[in-house]
């Protein structure tokens, strides 16, 4: 359950939650149904469900829908999914055939909701069939592409794009996710929960227990790096830049992720990281569980540097969350990174484990340095990256396709 | 005097629909063929973008020139150029092709860049707010400044010079409707050098400013 708007004022100011109130005003009783494919599990429910009932305190009529599937329909959207991000898998006719007989099998019960709708949000590929299904609606369709299609497989994009061009309206999540259609395409960047378990405020009790259960020496500096054991988050890279730094500073290093041992390129790079470890009682490499939201956090709270040296990236938000919490980050200069660390401002973005050492090495020779960057990193979180942006980034642009005029200047 | 009704604003950004570029011809050819707000975005709006903190430069052609085609004569001369000295927004058009094309005649390899560091041309929808707060005599504006947002100090102090029939920063239209009696804060303003700052750095320089005529006038 989410907080109410009142609780993010104290965190983003009463500007900000007033405007997102002023817009909510223009739109109080506007029917808006979001459907995607889970309740539970990952990011775009974790979204909803915040969203859904922030938008209903607004005044809106909020709804969310989930389409059901087979096994069989999951297998091939994933596979969708993968070819969006540059696999090359084949979606053959048979299963193409399956991706639309699921979403007209949904229809039948989802019908009267989305035909009725002011606006309907459909979340990633999984459910765009139903607009071309859906006959006779009244409201504007959106699409959100949540996962980057800049680079996808063309074969499968092909017969994608026939379905999500009709769409009124579309929103990536940056520029350099997006696909050329046929209608507006948005940008809204993604966001953290300032009040969500990962990124709450956390007393010092709760930290030391987190410390002491890892063994952290709380007299050395700490690195840590929060992602899934995946090669393009290169932990081994940042093994390397660590070693280099060690010969002239004591320090330790986190590498703490998710992940999935049941998963082989996940299981061989987990391997690689603890062999390129070698032992050393400093490296600490936690495997943990989905929910550790509380341990990500201290952990975070408990580093000097974040460092998130990813070789590719989405937006990047573990990036985001080191930031709000006063760290500076050392980042790979690829994807969403680029939009969030700014060299000696917000931190550093770095192309090999010699650029992360050094900065490393900069940012221990000036203590003072850390501070700073980490403040103005988390004022930068704070004006940008969290969800009230997000939603009221929504809010806007529901405003902006039903009035369809493509004014420059909306006044509330 | 009619009290100063102080807004505050946001972005809302979409594609362009042009295609992403990739190389200098092609920035060329974009900015030739674009609309007027994206033009408009780049070279005025991206201060309000998450993305600005204190760049080298002050519009995204130029960054973009530095960064990522790595032509550092190109991006020192795009740099220098500030929006609001031209009358339209077609005359910044103008000698913004002008200078790509003199660059273009200059160099013997077309700079390009790698996939990944395309340049997006952008546009905005501007989203504007009641703040419900006021201004009631000049004296109380250098204090209210101090006070604004960034989107605040964005949408009266440089977006209003976009927006007719005045084509002036709304401080200064509303001063004059005040009457001579104003005149010393209107030199003021005009004294700021403002394309240059961030707008965290403009609204101190707007206090320091006006503040300076506090007891003065």
């Amino acid at each position: 359950m989410s907080a109410p708007l009142s609780a993010y004022e104290e965190i983003v100011g009463s500007s900000v939650t007033r405007q997102i109130r002023q817009i909510g005003e223009k739109l109080r009783g506007i029917r808006i149904v979001h459907v995607n494919s889970t309740r539970e599990g990952g990011g775009v429910a974790e979204i909803l469900g915040w969203m859904i009932p922030l938008m209903l305190e607004l005044g809106l009529d909020a709804s969310w829908e989930v389409l059901r599937g087979t096994p069989r329909f999951f297998e091939i959207t994933k596979s969708i999914h993968n070819a969006l991000q540059g696999g090359i898998v084949a979606v053959n006719g048979k299963d193409w055939k399956i991706y639309h007989d699921v979403n007209a099998e949904n229809l039948e019960t989802l019908r009267g909701t989305l035909s009725d709708a002011d606006i309907v949000v459909v979340h990633d590929p999984q459910p765009a069939y139903l607009l071309p299904l859906c006959e006779g609606r009244k409201g504007k369709w959106i699409w959100r592409a949540h996962i980057d299609v800049s680079r996808p497989f063309r074969p499968v994009w092909k017969v994608l794009r026939s379905i999500v061009g009709k769409y009124d309206a579309s929103i990536f999540s940056m520029a350099e996710f997006a696909q050329p259609l046929p209608h507006p395409q948005f940008l809204v960047p993604p966001s953290i929960d300032p009040l969500s378990e990962k990124n709450r405020d956390i007393d010092a009790t709760e930290l030391e227990a987190v410390r002491g259960k890892f063994g952290l020496d709380p007299a050395r500096p700490l690195l840590v790096q929060v992602s899934r054991f995946d090669r393009f988050k290169d932990p081994v890279g940042v093994i390397a830049a660590y070693k280099m730094v060690r010969k002239v500073a004591p320090v330790q290093l986190v590498l703490a992720g998710g992940g999935a041992t049941d998963d082989p390129e996940g299981k061989a790079v987990f391997d690689d990281v603890t062999e390129a470890a070698e032992g050393d009682p400093d490296i600490h490499v936690l495997l943990l569980p989905p929910d550790a939201h509380t341990t990500i956090n201290a952990l975070q709270r408990l580093a000097d540097i974040v460092l998130q040296k990813s070789t590719r990236e989405g937006f990047g938000l573990t990036v985001t969350e080191g930031m709000w919490k006063g760290k500076p980050v050392i980042g790979g200069d690829v994807g969403g990174i680029r939009l969030q660390v700014v060299n000696h401002h917000t931190g550093f973005l770095v192309n090999t484990p010699e650029g992360a050492a050094h900065r490393i090495r900069y940012l221990l020779h000036h203590r003072e340095r850390i501070r700073s960057i980490g403040e103005t990193g988390r004022e930068f979180v704070r004006e940008n990256y969290l969800l009230t942006r997000h939603l009221r980034d929504y809010l806007t642009l529901i405003l902006a396709v039903l009035q369809g005029d493509g004014e420059r200047i909306i006044y509330m | 005097m009619t009290p100063f009704e102080i807004k505050d604003c946001a972005l809302l950004v979409r594609m362009s629909g042009l295609p992403p570029t990739t190389n200098l011809r092609e920035l060329r050819d974009r900015i030739a063929s674009c609309t007027e707000n994206a033009l408009f975005h780049h070279f005025c709006e991206t201060t309000l973008r998450p993305t600005f903190d204190n760049p080298d430069y002050r519009n995204d052609f130029a960054v973009w020139a530095k960064l990522y085609l790595e032509d550092r004569v190109l991006a020192e001369r795009l740099g220098i150029l500030d929006p609001y000295e031209f009358r339209s927004l077609s005359e910044l058009r103008a000698v913004t092709l002008e200078i790509l094309d003199e660059r273009l005649g200059e160099v013997t390899m077309i700079p390009w860049v790698r996939p990944g560091d395309e340049f997006f041309f952008l546009e905005a929808t501007t989203v504007v707010f009641a703040t419900g707060e006021r201004i009631a005599h000049p004296s109380a504006l250098a204090g209210a400044i101090r006070r604004m947002t960034n989107g605040s100090v964005y949408f009266h102090f440089l977006e209003a010079r976009r927006r007719p029939p005045l084509w002036k920063d709304d401080f200064t239209a509303w001063l004059l409707d005040g009457g001579e009696v104003n005149e010393p804060y209107v030199r003021a303003l005009a004294s700021i050098d403002f394309y240059f700052h961030g707008l965290a750095h403009l609204r101190d320089e707007l206090v320091h400013v006006l503040g300076g005529l506090e007891g003065a006038v």
